[in-house]
């Protein structure tokens, strides 16, 4: 599923893959920017991303009031600066897997990262991987993308599925999730220069789609969640926070991820790491709903698993099962809550009749 | 070929909820080359010459030499002619039955030194007519780009009506610029800056009549070295922004906000004249809607334009910032030249005062002179302002006014008062 042919980046030379929109070394730009708007779907079939498809007779238009951006990077009426292609970019691997990384509002770079592959058969298979670069050390935003990445591309090769038991599947699955951050943390070693302020590090949250299964590993406090359409919504992951470990002594939700140490993770990916095998989970997907994977920059709005689910489902009433335009729907929403931080969302469409067919397990989460 | 650069000095973040904004932006220009030599067109130079009764023998022979001196300094090819202003204005040169100009060569200069040998003085003065035969006499000249003048007065604008002289210089305004000199005493520092400011040029004190031709010389080879015709400063600002001023603070401190022209919706324009070899100083402020904490945009487009070539951008930003240390410095280059304007202001101001008799003011006024210009370290207006007054505490500004102060002094403090001095970058 990675892209085959292999490009130069013409800012540091280093290898990228055709169709990226930016190098994941130095984040120069590789390609004209995407319209604001991307169109809902990829073509039935295709396994290209939507914001790869080429735009270049398309002028850059500003992200705030629509005027036309001058050369010197701001708007011509607004004086907005130009978003860089980091700072807002969408994937849609197959029509029923998508995601939006934002900037938000009060950073001033998008260190948040996302990479999706999915088949075009919806509810087949997909890949999910959010990174969250941590904000005060160097280079995050580079290494959390090339973590993604990383991450991404070792469980599109490792596609366990049609060998074996459920059980089995999920432990190939869970192996791969291991190999799976592994790569990730060594793209973020890559992407450290030693001696430069603190090293680069990020989160780690990835989930795999098999058909009925569904598959999560993280590292560090972004998350995954289901949320069906109907019955009780979950929260796949235990963030490894200091705020998780208050909740877990007894603290309310509330209480804890508000309060001053909430966003102190206790586990990371980077050269400093000190353990960063990732804590997994699985689930069978028996009923329709959405697979969402995010990263704090959402989940701090909108925490607790019930009131994620009726967030989703209002934001769906207009776009309906489109999940790139649910998922912008999600990040636009963070951003009038405050953007305080970046945020990412990425969703799968679960609703194929597979589903319905494979078994009817209760939500039954393991780690 | 003239090159420009800009420069910006301005502190971009704001704190939340703040939104005005300040830059010093420098705009520099080199290889202006010599004037009429840009290939826009010629260039034209009017000597004009106070002839009234007052001017008397000894002043007369100084303008005839100082007028002579300026005449030498015109390059060969440059179109010129000589006025003499008492209460009308008469074409000295060149001779003739309408109004024209000639082109500088060996032998319109030899000519134009002869008519100048019959300046007497008798009449009155009014310096609207001056201008007017000014204005009438480069029209004649199709094409001019860079259009100069020079005018010297010794006396008050008696012989017309303020709206009158008013008319004039409107006439006048971006037909020509005007560099303008008062010898002795006699005349009012307020009416010729009057026309120094609209016409682009600028004002100073001759005390002593022995000094003119090395003045004239000195403005005469200055626009002989500008070969930029004619530049405009654009301020650009975004959507719903206001742009609060636009001064000129360096070399002279020079409120452009007036002279605004819309060049669309979101850009006016400022006149700057003709440009030499230099650097001048730019302080822009403009006011912008409060964005989040954390927004970055920009505030100002700051830009030298000669005919519709932008040839020089100062970009000038807005952060809106939660940090105070960030957010509460204030950059040097903009208080200095703010500090700069008000010294312009507060001595012109009490000087008025002081003229009217309002011993309370002048002395309040004066005072905060002598403490802005001991913090923005301008020690030339320290010098001229303790002819004025007696200093007793510099950093308070507590100062008495002197008994007996010299006219002459306190024109030169007024005229000068414009002048600043370059921030310490």
């Amino acid at each position: 599923m990675t892209p085959a042919t292999v490009v130069q980046c013409p800012e540091c030379a280093a290898p990228v893959s055709a169709g990226e929109q930016y190098c994941e070394a130095c984040g120069a730009e590789l390609a004209p920017a995407a319209p604001a708007e991307a169109s809902s779907a990829a073509p039935a079939g295709s396994d290209q991303p939507v914001e790869n498809r080429e735009a270049a007779d398309v002028k850059p238009r500003c992200h705030q009031c629509g005027g036309d951006v001058a050369a010197d990077g701001y708007c011509t009426m607004c004086g907005a600066k130009a978003r860089s292609p980091r700072d807002h970019f969408t994937e849609q691997p197959a029509t029923w897997v998508a995601a939006v990384c934002d900037r938000g509002i009060r950073h001033s770079r998008n260190e948040d990262a996302v990479a999706l592959d999915a088949r075009a058969e919806p509810g087949s298979h997909a890949v999910l991987v959010v990174c969250d670069g941590v904000s005060n050390s160097t280079d995050s935003d580079v290494a959390s993308l090339a973590a993604a990445r990383a991450a991404r591309d070792t469980l599109a090769r490792s596609s366990p599925s049609g060998i074996g038991t459920a059980g089995a599947r999920v432990a190939a699955t869970v192996q791969a999730l291991g190999t799976a951050a592994d790569a990730a943390n060594e793209a973020v070693i890559r992407h450290t220069v030693e001696g430069q302020g603190e090293p680069a590090s990020c989160t780690f949250v990835a989930a795999v789609v098999d058909a009925s299964l569904l598959v999560v590993g993280w590292v560090g406090d972004s998350r995954a969640y289901w949320l069906p359409d109907t019955g009780e919504p979950l929260m796949l992951t235990v963030d490894d926070s200091f705020a998780s470990e208050q909740i877990a002594a007894g603290v309310p939700r509330k209480e804890a991820e508000t309060g001053p140490q909430a966003h102190a993770i206790t586990r990371w990916l980077g050269i400093d790491a000190p353990d960063h095998t990732p804590h997994t989970s699985s689930l069978d997907l028996a009923t329709p709903g959405w697979v969402l994977v995010c990263s704090d920059g959402l989940w701090n709005y909108c925490s607790e698993p019930h009131d994620l689910s009726a967030l989703v489902q209002e934001q769906a009433a207009g776009p309906g099962a489109d999940p790139l335009a649910l998922a912008a729907a999600l990040v636009d929403w963070a951003n009038v809550q405050g953007g305080a931080d970046n945020i990412t969302a990425a969703l799968a469409r679960i609703d194929g009749p597979e589903h319905l067919k494979e078994g009817t397990h209760d939500g039954n989460v393991f780690s | 070929m003239a090159t420009f650069s800009a420069e910006v000095y301005q502190n971009e973040f704001l704190p939340d909820g703040g939104s005005d904004v300040h830059a010093i932006v420098t705009v520099t220009c080199e290889g202006a080359g010599e004037a009429g030599s840009s290939g826009s067109g010629d260039a034209a130079e009017i000597v004009i010459v106070d002839s009234s009764g007052s001017m008397g023998a000894d002043k007369i022979l100084a303008a005839q030499n100082a007028a002579a001196a300026a005449l030498d300094q015109v390059l060969d090819g440059v179109w010129f002619a000589v006025i003499s202003g008492n209460h009308e204005a008469q074409l000295l040169f060149p001779v003739a039955a309408e109004p024209g100009m000639v082109r500088m060569d060996h032998q319109t200069r030899a000519a134009a030194k002869y008519a100048i040998g019959d300046l007497a003085p008798t009449g009155g003065t009014a310096m609207g007519t001056w201008l007017r035969l000014a204005t009438q006499v480069f029209a004649t000249v199709p094409g001019l780009a860079q259009k100069h003048a020079i005018l010297l007065t010794d006396g008050i604008n008696q012989h017309e009506t303020p709206q009158q002289l008013t008319a004039n210089i409107e006439a006048a305004r971006g037909q020509f610029q005007c560099d303008c000199r008062g010898v002795g005493s006699d005349w009012h520092v307020g009416e010729v800056r009057r026309i120094a400011t609209t016409l682009l040029g600028s004002v100073d004190l001759i005390a002593s009549a022995e000094n003119m031709a090395a003045d004239f010389e000195q403005i005469m080879r200055q626009s002989m070295g500008r070969g930029v015709a004619e530049a405009w400063l654009r301020v650009w600002a975004p959507q719903g922004a206001q742009v609060l001023f636009v001064r000129q603070v360096s070399p002279t401190v020079d409120d452009l906000t007036p002279r605004r022209a819309e060049v669309n919706a979101l850009t006016s324009a400022y006149p700057t004249g003709s440009w030499g070899d230099e650097a001048r100083d730019y302080h822009v402020a403009v006011r912008l809607p409060a964005k989040a904490v954390g927004q970055e945009q920009l505030a100002a487009r700051v830009q030298l334009a000669i005919g519709p070539d932008v040839v020089a951008q100062g970009l000038v930003k807005a952060m809106w910032s939660s940090d105070d240390t960030l957010t509460t410095r204030i950059d040097p280059a903009v208080a200095h030249y703010t500090g700069q304007a008000e010294l312009a202001d507060a001595i012109q101001e009490g000087l008025a005062a002081k003229a009217s008799g309002d011993t309370a003011t002048a002395t309040t006024k004066l005072g905060r002179a002598v403490q802005l210009a001991a913090e923005t370290g301008n020690d030339e207006a320290t010098t001229r302002l303790k002819k004025i007054v007696e200093i007793d505490d510099a950093v308070t500004g507590k100062v008495q006014l002197r008994r007996s102060v010299d006219k002459l002094d306190e024109m030169a403090l007024d005229t000068a008062s414009t002048k600043t001095t370059r921030v310490k970058k």
